[in-house]
């Protein structure tokens, strides 16, 4: 994908605090102090994740594992719809 | 590069959760052996097994990591162990590195960190049959193509595959296969570069400390200076390797179905229904502990009775005869008795941990713990404090925020652990009657030290200086059946370091207590002159000013003193000194109600048992916990602080219960 394209569906990337909850995204762009840390447990690039509940830690799965974390981190990472 | 005895040394290798220590457990059976690792204290689980051909193989379970750029000692002892780095510890000759079949795609990082590093590896795709119940489809032969290495399904649970994963471990071993990726021309010239010059440091293996010196920058090793900014890109490289062999391997359904995982989740983990169920279930637990240990208590405690009168049946009056009874049958079975509450506690312990909901409490209570600066990863320490401090102490290690882990360091010790169990379960039917006031009691007086502990990491974090607010992220695993021989081993490790406990330092503790007790000698008969008299009475007297204002006689008191070497000692020296009173009462509990002051009135009142209680809840009373806080905090400072802070925060808080008692009318 062109850096044009990239940038244009960033635009319309949400973080993952900021999507609705029970849909289904991919993760676009992992951005931020602890993107290693997040990349590491599973939060990369073209991943799918499902967002299960909104709140201070919200909850998620990401390749069949629930996972909760933070507002902050789920700051970091932003997502399309799938 | 194996021991002398073993003819290789394999290492597990894995994340959190994936199975590894079961595999471990599966692999070895009962050839294990648990040490330290040198100058760290992450504790090393070892083992041997034969494989088919007959070949002796170590085998050593690392700790898990999401990785091998480290968050925490743990996950550092990992990547050191596979670099070679460790002192006395020799490198291993293959990795069996344990993947979650069901989650692969997190799991694969790992994977290609290890194979990066160009160690032999063996991939363990462990939990096939969860992944099948969830309709995934993976090809271990594709996977076994893409990245050069032998894929072994199993399931450990199951006791699947691990025949095959043993006849895979055969010699030769598998060859590594080294970096299976080409990076941008820069991050090879730098590659090339930082080989070169480690090498010329005589640093061992200098291809395995580059890669690893380039991929995480806080690395140190050699007198290097890896560049900075490569990390991201190397990170990148390894994501798309492991993105194409998903693509090739692995097939998930497009949607998948409820779990029950997801039903259970939807109750459990409710604003609402979480915490009653949560709340329901630490009361139980804390009300069982009461109920069924009592029968067999009740067992203990006549086999007690029976053992002294059988015994001193046949020994002629004398100072062996009462070294024996009132010493060390009364010392050591006065604690043993409490077994049956402590294979309880336990074996709840492990019931939680065992059925996927341990995690769910860490997540409910990350609420609770924010608002005193904490996070959730601090629940599981403290709820471990629960069981023994020192375990607990360990499992901040898992906390990656320095501040947040030492905060818990310092409050920690006011989850009441088991050693005070003895304590209060003598003490509270003095104060209250009734099977169920006595576990609401119980279940109060843990809240009581949780609830202290929290509001003082509150005021204690923010002078601990300035950090960052702590990030939480948790793996949720998902619900199973609790595994029976997990639990049982949980139970057996615990009751079995209890009852060596109460065969050494309690006996050894009874027998000083007992000599001080008895000696020196009066010329009266009278018990309570020869008690007067006595080392233990001397003590006691000059100590008596001190624990008078908390309503203690100067028995509490020496009681309290000799506690501090171990808890359930007050327990055993209660039993000593009251053993030669005249009343022939049968247990200590009736023995202690039976107890007066000089004026006559009631010893034992249940403001007398508060104040014992309340001091118990806050004060330090076990010297290994000082001396691990020291080895995990570095410093004697934080230790001794908190020593001193928590036994004089103990008595007055004794002080002020007692005597606020004293002003409202109690007696």
């Amino acid at each position: 994908m062109s850096s044009l394209a990239l940038d244009l569906e960033l635009d319309s990337a949400l973080t993952l605090s900021q999507a609705a909850m029970g849909c289904e995204f991919q993760i676009r762009q992992v951005e931020g102090p602890a993107c290693r840390q997040l990349r590491e447990i599973g939060f990369c690039e073209q991943m799918r994740v499902k967002k299960l509940t909104n709140g201070r830690n919200m909850l998620c799965t990401i390749c069949g594992t629930r996972l909760a974390l933070s507002k902050d981190l789920a700051d970091q990472i932003m997502v399309i719809p799938a | 590069m194996s021991t002398q005895s073993s003819e290789a040394c394999v290492a597990l290798v894995g994340h959190p959760n994936t199975g590894k220590t079961t595999l471990f457990n599966a692999l070895t059976g009962q050839n294990q052996k648990i040490g330290n690792y040198t100058g760290v204290t992450v504790e090393k689980r070892s083992g041997d097994f034969f494989t088919p051909h007959g070949k002796k193989i170590e085998l050593v379970d690392l700790p898990g990591c999401y990785s091998l750029i480290p968050n925490s000692p743990d996950e550092a002892v990992t990547r050191d162990a596979l670099l070679g780095d460790l002192s006395e510890e020799e490198t291993p000759d293959l990795v069996l590195c344990v993947l979650d079949a069901a989650n692969l795609e997190r799991h694969l990082y790992l994977l290609q960190q290890v194979l990066d590093l160009g160690c032999p590896v063996l991939a363990v795709l462990n939990k096939v049959d969860l992944a099948e119940q969830m309709g995934l489809r993976i090809d271990p032969a594709q996977l076994s193509k893409d990245f050069d290495i032998p894929f072994i399904a199993i399931s450990g649970n199951k006791q699947r595959g691990v025949t095959q994963l043993k006849q895979a471990i055969r010699f030769p071993l598998p060859q590594a296969p080294g970096r299976c990726w080409q990076g941008s021309p820069e991050i090879e010239k730098t590659l090339k570069h930082l080989e070169k010059t480690l090498a010329e440091q005589n640093i061992p293996r200098p291809a395995a400390h580059a890669i690893q010196a380039l991929s995480d920058p806080t690395y140190e090793v050699g007198n290097l200076t890896a560049p900075t900014g490569l990390d991201e890109q190397i990170s990148k490289k390894r994501f798309e390797i492991i993105q194409a062999a998903i693509d090739n391997g692995v097939r998930r359904p497009d949607q998948s179905p409820l779990s029950l995982t997801d039903k259970l989740d939807h109750w459990l983990l409710h604003p609402f229904w979480g915490w009653a169920f949560f709340s329901v279930l630490m009361f139980t637990v804390f009300w069982s502990i009461f109920r069924f240990a009592e029968t067999p208590m009740g067992w203990i405690e006549s086999l007690q009775t029976a053992t002294q009168n059988w015994i001193g049946s046949f020994m002629s009056e004398g100072d062996f005869k009462s070294l024996i009874i009132d010493g060390i049958i009364a010392g050591v079975g006065g604690v043993l008795v409490f077994l049956p509450q402590i294979i309880l506690l336990f074996f709840f312990i492990s019931l939680l941990e065992s059925s996927g909901y341990m995690a769910r409490a860490a997540y409910l209570m990350d609420g609770i713990m924010n608002k005193v600066g904490l996070s959730g990863k601090s629940f599981l320490p403290l709820l471990s404090g629960y069981a023994c401090a020192i375990p607990g102490i360990m499992a901040t290690r898992t906390i990656p925020n320095a501040k947040e882990r030492l905060a818990t360091i310092l409050i920690l010790p006011w989850t009441s652990c088991t050693a005070r169990l003895p304590v209060y379960v003598l003490i509270i039917p003095l104060m209250v009657t009734g099977t169920f006031a006595q576990g609401a009691a119980l279940f109060g007086i843990y809240a009581l030290g949780t609830i202290t502990a929290l509001l003082t990491a509150k005021i204690l974090k923010p002078r601990l200086g300035a950090a960052e607010a702590p990030q939480f992220i948790l793996e949720l695993p998902p619900y199973h059946r609790p595994q029976i021989s997990y639990i049982l081993k949980q139970v057996w490790e615990r009751a079995s370091a209890f009852l060596k406990k109460a065969g050494t330092v309690i006996l050894g503790l009874s027998i000083i207590l007992w000599f001080l007790d008895t000696y020196p000698k009066s010329d009266s008969d009278d018990p309570v002159v020869q008690q007067a008299a006595s080392f233990n009475g001397k003590i006691g007297k000059a100590i008596e000013p001190i624990v008078a204002p908390l309503g203690w006689d100067s028995r509490m008191g020496t009681a309290m003193i000799a506690s501090f070497a171990a808890r359930e000692v007050f327990r055993s020296s209660l039993a000593i000194s009251y053993a030669t009173d005249e009343e022939e009462e049968e247990t200590l509990r009736a023995q202690l109600t039976a107890s007066t002051r000089k004026d006559g009135s009631m010893l034992y009142t249940p403001l007398v048992g508060l104040s014992i209680i309340i001091f118990f809840i806050y004060a330090l009373q076990c010297l290994p916990t000082t001396a691990v806080v020291r080895r995990e905090t570095n410093s004697w400072k934080w230790a001794l602080a908190q020593l001193g802070g928590m036994t004089l925060f103990a008595y007055l808080a004794a002080l002020i219960v007692y005597q606020t008692g004293l002003l409202l009318g109690f007696t």
